[in-house]
């Protein structure tokens, strides 16, 4: 039996619910960038290092496996600032490589505590809403990628109101702009981008935590992937634009499925990047073509 | 009332700032004249607490600020309109303005907003652009922008780094009458100009800076009499 239009459309569908993961990880790349102009390579290590903190505490505890999201997202708040403390808040940031180089340390660093932690071995991460199966003609939709639709969607409306209305995120936008002249409004820099780290951190916990339980294991082996995945997603989505990495996350989690049914798990990176380069050679902007402008 | 004593203030190697000593009174205008390069911008960077100088002091109502963090400079009544206006491009004009109030906004919420209709009183054009984004306003209206976000802060000192740059003329002489009504109204104005002669008519007090140095310290009177400054630095008096 070939391949048929249900196979295709199905295979997006559940592309499109997990490239919400993509989008949320793409919009942490893209917040930073928008803040401090610097790429911080150690996201995907601390969202992964997040998701394992909060499968530890329900592990340990034996609290309710949904907590795993509470949990995760707040570890990843304290190692997003962490990161933030050791790779920019000191390293003189008038050098593009010292930062940029800084934060692949980390992303090595907490690579290999989670690896010594756990020995290497993946561990099972519980699925929630799993037994749910909802059917709608020949499209089915599973319960477990509905939730983490559903978390990311609730995420990222939490993340503009906190941006668009909020004195918070006035600040935010105001550093990311034109920072000399936030400073001169009484809006201290250094802070506001800590802060910035942490809630991008917490966003990256979430992230690593659907990631986690809608492919049912947590390994070390998902942090390269997820880094490249997102940075793919961020470029696509145009560097510091929030609704392009919004966009590009489900997109590349629907072409990415696409592949993968098309033509197998072996070669599915491989249209994964084309599709970037194409986007890098006619739209090397992003999607919407509109990176935060600086003056 | 703003002192700043012997002030130094490097790039790297690069001394911008050899040792300045200049003063701006209650009430007044001060106006600080000099070339390109004379370190006019890195004199307003080094008060208003966005570069460290290396060493002098500056104080202000006799309170040390030497060295301390912008918003510190601001919450002692220090404002400044940098160079190039450097509004927030994607953000509306009201955003901008609430911006400016950022240390009042956890607090007098409505004191902000009676503040932001004053300043539309008092410009007018942002009021119809209210919702526009600031990157989009012409030159000038930009330029207003900026002087109504710094008064948003309610400065006792108003600094303005060149704010006819890059302005048509009409727009120039409308700056400089807005400066002249805060100035009535009992803001202290430091204004850096290249524009000598509108900047001389409004002056209660000139320095002229060349590389570095306090060369002139006079009323713009004097200034006028002092037929070297007036080649060196100004061009002829026909002109």
């Amino acid at each position: 039996m070939g391949i048929d239009f249900v196979d295709i459309a199905q295979a997006i569908i559940d592309g499109l619910l997990f490239g919400s993961t993509y989008a949320l990880i793409g919009l942490g790349f893209t917040l930073i960038f928008g803040a401090m102009h610097k790429l911080n390579l150690a996201y995907a290590a601390s969202a992964i290092a997040g998701a394992y903190v909060g499968l530890a505490m329900i592990t340990l505890t034996g609290l309710p496996s949904v907590l795993a999201f509470f949990l995760g997202p707040i570890a990843s708040g304290v190692i997003g600032f962490a990161v933030y403390v050791t790779c920019f808040r000191y390293i003189p940031t008038t050098n593009m490589l010292a930062p940029l180089m800084a934060s692949i340390g980390a992303l090595f660093f907490i690579d290999e505590i989670v690896i010594h932690a756990t020995a290497g071995s993946p561990l099972s991460f519980p699925a929630v809403m799993e037994d749910i199966y909802l059917e709608f003609g020949d499209f089915g939709f599973r319960g477990d990628l509905i939730f983490v639709l559903a978390i990311s969607l609730i995420a990222m409306a939490v993340l503009m109101y906190i941006l668009f209305r909020t004195r918070l995120g006035l600040a935010t936008r105001a550093v990311s702009q034109q920072p000399i002249a936030a400073e001169l409004c009484g809006i201290a820099g250094h802070r506001t981008n800590a802060i910035t780290f942490v809630v991008t951190g917490a966003l990256g916990g979430l992230a690593g935590c659907m990631a986690a339980a809608a492919v049912g294991v947590i390994s070390p082996l998902l942090t390269v992937p997820i880094t490249v995945k997102g940075l793919i997603v961020t470029v696509i989505g145009g560097l510091g634009s929030i609704p392009g990495a919004i966009i590009a996350g489900f997109a590349v989690g629907g072409f990415e499925n696409l592949f993968l049914l098309l033509f197998g798990v072996n070669q599915r990176d491989i249209y994964v990047f084309l599709l970037l380069f194409v986007f890098l050679v006619f739209r090397p902007g992003g999607v919407f073509d509109t990176a935060i402008e600086r003056d | 009332m703003l002192e700043v004593r012997d002030l130094v203030t490097v790039y790297g190697a690069i001394e911008a700032l050899k040792g300045v000593t200049l003063s701006a009174k209650q009430g007044e205008i001060t106006c600080i004249l000099g070339p390109n390069g004379a370190g006019k911008t890195t004199l307003m960077y080094s008060i208003a607490g966005i570069l460290k100088p290396r060493s002098g002091s500056v104080s202000v109502n006799g309170r040390e600020i030497t060295g301390s963090s912008a918003p510190y400079a601001l919450a002692c009544g220090i404002a400044l309109v940098p160079e190039n206006r450097l509004v927030f491009p994607s953000m509306s004009v009201e955003e901008n303005l609430r911006a400016g109030a950022f240390r009042r906004l956890r607090g007098d919420r409505s004191a902000v907003l009676e503040d932001i209709d004053k300043a539309y009183v008092r410009f007018p054009s942002l009021k119809r652009r209210r919702d526009q984004a600031a990157g989009t306003l012409s030159g000038g209206e930009q330029q207003m922008l900026a002087v109504a976000r710094a008064m948003m802060s309610r400065p006792n000192i108003l600094m303005m780094d060149e704010p006819s740059l890059g302005l048509a003329p009409l727009v120039v002489s409308e700056v400089f009458s807005i400066i002249s009504q805060l100035n009535k109204e009992g803001v202290s104005i430091l204004l850096v100009e290249q524009n000598a002669h509108k900047a001389l008519q409004i002056a209660s007090h000139v320095y002229l800076l060349d590389q570095g140095r306090v060369a002139f310290s006079g009323t713009p009177g004097d200034i006028g009499e002092d037929d070297i400054i007036q080649r060196a630095y100004l061009g002829s008096k026909a002109a």
